[in-house]
């Protein structure tokens, strides 16, 4: 097992200070209950950027990033009343609806978002992970201090898979190794997130 | 379905690609079946889910057009209000009756596992296959005490038990339970159920026969 720190993460990704300063389910309930816009432009001026990269690494081109950028950030001011403190973290969300966003428009599997839909309501509203009260901004800085200590080749399988949507074979045949060390290192790589943010909550 | 309670699941490796959005198509349908009928995996798909947020939280940031900032304000006007649009609601689609099809399966082969057009594919299997863009998405029915020849596979295949049962050198897969095949795997299904076995399964790549002339698993292959 390769056990150092992740350059690579390190390199390419950023832990901007302000963001744990950010209450990101308070911004999110004043557009829910008020319709507050100066919250709602603080989250896109913080998750935009955001989306847009996620978008661009994906190979999505210039101007439809753009376009779906704007659309997902349009979803979070339009069904804001509907984020559930208690089942996902601000940025889980925010990600789910890019990531869906994604597969149907880009990817054309219209069927995806719908099954989603369906998951997510087959547990009602109370089935959170997290107990009431745990605040999404601390667990949000622990997943991203363990996100950054996992050793680099985690990283990279795990990169690949969220940041390039690459399938395991498709991981597998770019690293020149099998798939079942694709596997074994993405189920290494949850079960230490895992661990962590069990531990520490 | 039945209410069912699944002992095979997804595993981890399975959990990041789906939540990242990077499993093949094929096997992505047989993972939201399972985990319509798993509470269990929905929990852990919600973990996976986190990494992404995580993740996308710590990106760079990818500095917006010119005018970005404005239109966005502008679509905001577009659209006084924010209310939620009224999302569907799967009440009815999810109306439980014993031929009832999970709802993820719905858009491919209809609501009801009555009156579907199967095919003849060998001797007690019959079949239908989906049309998806990428893989191979196929529902199975084998009579009971019937099985699949041994054979092994290129890449991945993903079965989910709708119906009844089979054993195979994995185990004993009952309604709800998934198996996750890779390229090293093979194996040969015997039908373990008084009734017919009908399963879901989806694949990312060929199968391959052992013992036997590839010809056996060709009607897998015709749509």
């Amino acid at each position: 097992m390769i056990t150092g720190k992740s350059t690579e993460v390190a390199e390419a990704l950023q832990n901007p200070p302000s963001a744990a300063m950010h209450d990101w389910t308070a911004q999110l309930e004043a557009v829910a209950c008020r319709h507050d816009r100066d919250s709602f432009m603080r989250i896109y001026d913080h998750f935009a950027p955001r989306v847009r990269r996620y978008l661009l690494g994906l190979g999505v081109g210039g101007a439809l990033a753009e376009e779906l950028t704007q659309e997902a950030l349009l979803r979070v001011w339009q069904r804001a009343q509907q984020y559930d403190p208690g089942r996902s973290n601000p940025e889980t969300w925010i990600f789910r609806i890019a990531r869906n966003l994604h597969l149907d428009r880009v990817r054309r599997e219209p069927a995806w978002r719908m099954a989603q839909e369906y998951l997510d309501d087959l547990d009602g509203a109370v089935d959170g992970q997290w107990p009431p009260g745990t605040e999404s901004y601390a667990e949000e800085a622990i997943i991203h201090q363990a996100i950054q200590q996992l050793p680099g080749i985690q990283a990279r399988v795990i990169r690949m898979s969220y940041f390039e949507a690459k399938s395991q074979q498709a991981i597998a045949s770019e690293l020149g190794v099998s798939l079942g060390t694709v596997k074994s290192h993405l189920r290494h790589a949850f079960l230490k997130l895992q661990a962590e943010l069990t531990c520490k909550r | 379905m039945q209410a069912v309670n699944p002992r095979h699941h997804l595993g981890e490796a399975t959990l990041l690609s789906y939540a990242a959005g990077a499993l093949p198509a094929a096997l992505a349908i047989v993972a939201t079946t399972h985990s319509s009928m798993c509470m269990a995996c929905r929990r852990q798909l919600r973990m996976a889910e986190r990494i992404g947020g995580g993740l996308i939280a710590l990106q760079h940031e990818a500095a917006p057009p010119a005018g970005a900032r404005e239109a966005m304000l502008a679509r905001l006007d577009a659209c006084a209000s924010s209310a939620a649009p009224a999302l569907g609601s799967f009440e009815d689609a999810a109306a439980v009756g014993p031929d009832t099809l999970p709802v993820p399966l719905h858009p491919y082969f209809g609501r009801s596992l009555a009156g579907l057009p199967w095919r003849w594919m060998a001797a007690g299997m019959q079949g239908i296959r989906a049309g998806i863009g990428e893989g191979t998405l196929l529902m199975l029915r084998v009579a009971p005490g019937e099985g699949i020849p041994m054979h092994g596979h290129h890449g991945s295949e993903f079965t989910c038990v709708l119906q009844g049962a089979y054993d195979d050198e994995f185990g004993r897969f009952s309604a709800g339970d998934l198996a996750e095949l890779g390229t090293d795997d093979r194996h040969r299904p015997v039908m373990a159920s008084d009734m017919p076995c009908i399963c879901i399964v989806g694949l990312d790549g060929d199968l391959h026969c052992e013992g036997c002339s590839p010809q056996a698993l060709q009607p897998l292959f015709v749509a």
